[in-house]
């Protein structure tokens, strides 16, 4: 009914006059502070390094050559490697945890949802640094295991590729569970109770009507894990010991202590395009999966 | 979902779940309380590290620059976020340009937004220090203050601004009377999510705060004495800043029941 | 007569390709319980929110005691309006939601005070003065929004679908409510509706709409007893309508048989020929204006019993309405065979 509709456009008609003049300090500041020198950035990316690691202003592509340089790819793989197995740890984990909410009884499931976000609000040095006390030589895992009578050599834990995966893990999990809740708690239980019904039993029935229906949940997770894995610099710095580099590690190695702010800014560059990518492939993902959801 | 689920073994996957996440968080808190400071032994409670802390005046003067940043950048960003959401919901069409400008801040890796700041702000010549993390700080802050408040604004019923034009009220007193009112919890709530993502923020900091000692924030403070030797002090300073997230983001989702972004 | 309280003249508004409201001309007077009928989409809410001063019309003028006000922006128009979704500022109290309009009219603290606590009196809330909106029943909320626009005492209040969202028997006490304090306050009331039966209970005057087009106005009494057109007899109360064919000077309906009428068809072959239910009567076989049928369903609405007509004469059932004493005279059942008659002064044809 058009009039449930009508009035609320035409109250805000009324002070439509003046949208921009509320938009533009914010718009302003956002374009100064943040379109400016991400397009510099780019723009950076295609001049050459200084010879005293200043920038000299001729156009060349030799930095975006180098980020696709064989002495880089190793890194790159590595980074990639290491962001993919703590995205993909993280969405398993994430998405099982996200679906034992679910089976809670109604009640119960904000609460959990809010006691499995509630770490995410805490600061993220303090949480990587609570897995240093972990995985430290006279860490809780090493104490524990003696109090347990343990007293041989225990395996290096701090330091390693592992204690990187699980940092990223551990400080991601929580997004995870909240990106898969989302789409788990909208399924209609009737769609699972109908599986059954017509003969599937429970495996079946997650793994053909109910794992199809949320995927959107789980590219989203994986998505953003992937990403914020790809570009971080402090777990790795924190947790890897400075024993391997991740993307992320090489730009602040550029900015900060190498001073190629061009080839600094062709690597964010690149960054941001894995970014857009993978975002891009995820919308895809969600289309496919409300196409299978119209169809089911 | 409880058709296809077997009760066993969720409780399984739940506890493991929240010891997962709980255990390293608990063990910090307990440290911090523990006379020897060492995790492998527990050898009494005491809070002399909170003492130690508090007389630590490098940490006593990073939080204080954390604060001034967290201050300064919240308020900032609370106006202007808040203009920028009554301005956009108050458009009838929605342009995706526009959206992705006010989502970008949310999603750029922070990384890539340090560096461009980075270097932006180096070839304008300008100084470095608080004054340009404050700058840095409103771009995400106000991005995450528009968003509550416009969540906030989706359920809001338009038709009282006709209402009080009716009754005689010109637009500024409809705006400050009306329409103010029925966001204020919202602003609240995004000024304190801002509040606590300032306090929290490290790797823009790092980055634009230049190189003198007396721009460290806390999160700075708390990476270099990470990386460069633990002193148990930092347990109990972590202890602390978790608390003090925790609790006010709490506050600011009970604020705001609509929930925070990403929600 | 004395000078209308408003006249609006030749009023027109465009919403793109839209004619919301296509040419209106109206008088109201002083006093008045006006209602606006129409189906969804006429343009009832377009031209109420154009005397509210929400809407400036593409062309034409609106005269208030004498003034054009067409340009006059909302805040500065003694009218008030009544929000169809009540619009009570959620944030403030029922008294501060009434004390509203006042302040913006800069009246002292005291008077603000005691026409706040007169109203709520009226009203019956003075003991809900100081509870939120989303702390009141439907019917309470919609009561505070009648005293907010009414305290103001505009020359004019406009109120559309004042009890749209109120169920059917809050809706009955309201009406009667409504016409009451109309009746106390002595200020214009203009009522948007589309149930007619609302319109006749309340109203002094009813304006029929259609398509942006003002159909016909006048009393409920005038409307119902002489509609202008087919839309205006189907639209105020229940109507049984025939087609019919003219043909030299008599009209014929679909079993053949012949309708009289005071006035005839003008200068169409085809038409309808419309009778109200409670001026059929049953009998009067081989005579004109008569009509044979099945019964083919009964209906009691209290004392009156509906009687429905299945016949060749009409695609639809004839709707008969017989006094319950009638009915006891005569019993019916369903399919029992009905012949019903009526006076040639109760027939109103219409062209088609
Ligand atoms: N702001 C607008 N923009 C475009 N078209 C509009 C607008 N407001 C109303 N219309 C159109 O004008 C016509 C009249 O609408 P109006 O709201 O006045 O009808 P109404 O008689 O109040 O109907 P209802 O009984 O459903 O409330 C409709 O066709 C409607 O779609
Ligand atoms: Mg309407």
């Amino acid at each position: 009914m058009h009039w449930r509709i009508a009035p609320q456009i035409q109250a805000r008609r009324m002070i439509d006059r003046k949208p921009l003049y509320l938009m533009t300090p914010a718009l302003a500041w956002l374009t100064a502070f943040m379109v400016a020198p991400c397009l510099m950035i780019l723009a950076l990316a295609f001049f050459q390094r200084g010879i005293y690691g200043g920038i000299d202003y001729t156009f060349t592509l030799e930095n975006i050559a180098l980020v696709f340089d064989p002495l880089y790819a190793n890194i790159f793989l590595k980074s990639a490697f290491i962001a993919g197995l703590s995205a993909t740890i993280a969405v398993v984990i994430g998405y099982a945890a996200a679906f034992a909410i679910t089976a809670a009884p109604a009640k119960r499931q904000a609460m959990l949802l809010f006691f499995a976000v509630l770490p995410f609000w805490s600061n993220y040095l303090v949480r990587t640094y609570a897995w240093i006390v972990m995985l430290n030589r006279e860490g809780l895992i090493a104490g524990a295991a003696q109090w347990l009578g343990y007293d041989g050599e225990l395996p290096k834990m701090l330091y390693t590729e592992t204690a990187v995966v699980i940092g990223l893990v551990y400080n991601y999990l929580p997004f995870v569970i909240l990106a898969c809740y989302a789409p788990l708690s909208r399924l209609n239980p009737e769609i699972a109770e109908a599986s059954r019904d017509l003969g599937g039993n429970g495996w079946t029935t997650f793994r053909r009507v109910i794992l199809p229906m949320t995927v959107p949940g789980i590219a989203t997770g994986f998505v953003f894990v992937f990403v914020l894995s790809i570009g971080n610099f402090v777990t790795p710095a924190l947790l890897g010991g400075g024993q391997f580099q991740m993307i992320g590690n090489l730009v602040y190695a550029q900015f900060l202590t190498a001073n190629d702010w061009p080839f600094g800014a062709a690597l964010s560059m690149f960054l941001i395009a894995i970014m857009m990518g993978l975002l891009t492939l995820q919308t895809y993902a969600s289309e496919r999966a409300s196409g299978a959801r119209r169809e089911e | 979902m409880r058709s296809i689920a077997n009760p066993r073994l969720m409780l399984m996957i739940l506890s493991a779940v929240f010891a997962f996440l709980y255990i390293p968080i608990s063990v910090l808190f307990a440290l911090s309380f523990n006379e020897g400071g060492l995790p492998t032994a527990w050898t009494g409670f005491s809070v002399k590290w909170y003492g130690a802390l508090f007389r630590n005046s490098d940490i006593m003067g990073a939080a204080l620059n954390t604060l001034v940043v967290a201050v300064i950048s919240t308020a900032l960003a609370t106006i202007l976020g808040t203009l920028l959401a009554v301005g956009v919901e108050i458009r009838r069409r929605k342009g995706r340009f526009l959206e992705t400008i006010i989502f970008a801040p949310m999603i750029i890796p922070d990384i890539v937004l340090a560096i461009a700041l980075l270097s932006f702000f180096s070839l304008l010549n300008v100084t470095l220090g608080l004054h340009t993390v404050i700058l840095s700080h409103v771009v995400f802050n106000l991005a995450f203050v528009c968003s509550v408040v416009r969540s906030r604004l989706k359920t809001f019923d338009w038709s009282v601004v006709e209402a009080s034009t009716d009754l005689g009220a010109p637009m500024v007193v409809t705006l400050w009377r009306v329409v103010l009112p029925v966001m204020m919890p919202a602003v609240i709530a995004g000024a304190l999510l801002a509040f606590t993502l300032s306090l929290d923020e490290f790797i823009i900091a790092f980055f634009t705060a230049g190189a003198g000692r007396d721009s460290i924030t806390l999160p700075m403070q708390i990476f270099a004495m990470i990386r460069f030797g633990v002193t148990p002090e930092i347990n109990a300073l972590a202890a602390i800043v978790m608390t003090l997230s925790v609790v006010i983001l709490a506050l600011s989702q009970r604020l705001n029941r609509g929930g925070l972004p990403g929600q | 007569m004395t000078q209308p309280l408003l006249t609006i003249r030749n009023v027109r508004k465009n919403f793109g390709s839209v004619k919301a409201i296509d040419g209106i001309d109206l008088d109201i007077h002083e006093n008045e319980f006006f209602a606006l009928l129409g189906a969804s989409g006429s343009g009832k809410t377009t031209l109420l929110r154009m005397l509210a001063g929400f809407e400036l019309p593409d062309d034409g003028e609106v005269i208030l005691d004498g003034k054009d006000v067409s340009q006059v922006p909302p805040n500065h128009r003694p009218v008030n309006l009544m929000f169809q979704s009540y619009a009570l500022f959620p944030n403030m109290s029922v008294a501060r939601n009434i004390a509203y309009g006042l302040e913006m009219e800069k009246l002292p603290k005291a008077e603000i005070r005691s026409r706040v606590d007169e109203i709520l009196e009226v009203i019956q809330l003075s003991h809900l003065a100081n509870r939120k909106p989303d702390q009141l029943s439907g019917g309470q909320r919609q009561r505070v929004a009648l005293a907010r626009a009414l305290v103001k005492r505009p020359r004019l209040l406009l109120l559309d679908e004042p009890l749209g969202a109120l169920d059917k028997k809050l809706r009955g006490e309201m009406q009667l409510e409504l016409k009451r304090i109309q009746n106390e306050f002595g200020i214009t009331f203009i009522i948007v509706t589309h149930d007619q039966e609302e319109a006749l209970v309340m109203a002094d005057r009813v304006a029929i709409l259609k398509d942006g087009r003002l159909l016909q106005s006048g009393t409920p009494q005038e409307i119902y007893e002489h509609p202008e057109s087919r839309f205006a007899a189907d639209f105020i109360g229940v109507m049984n309508f025939f087609p019919v064919t003219q043909e030299s000077g008599h009209l014929r309906a679909q079993d053949g048989s012949t309708i009289t009428a005071n006035t005839p068809l003008e200068s169409a072959a085809r038409g309808v020929a419309a009778v109200r239910p409670e001026r059929l009567h049953i009998g009067g076989n081989d005579r004109d204006n008569s009509i044979s049928g099945t019964v083919s369903a009964i209906a009691y609405h209290g004392l009156d019993l509906q009687v429905h007509l299945k016949t060749p004469a009409s695609p639809d059932p004839v709707l008969i309405r017989l006094t319950a004493d009638v009915a006891e005279r005569a019993p019916i059942g369903v399919g029992d065979s009905l012949t019903v008659h009526w006076a040639a002064k109760d027939t109103r044809v219409f062209a088609v």
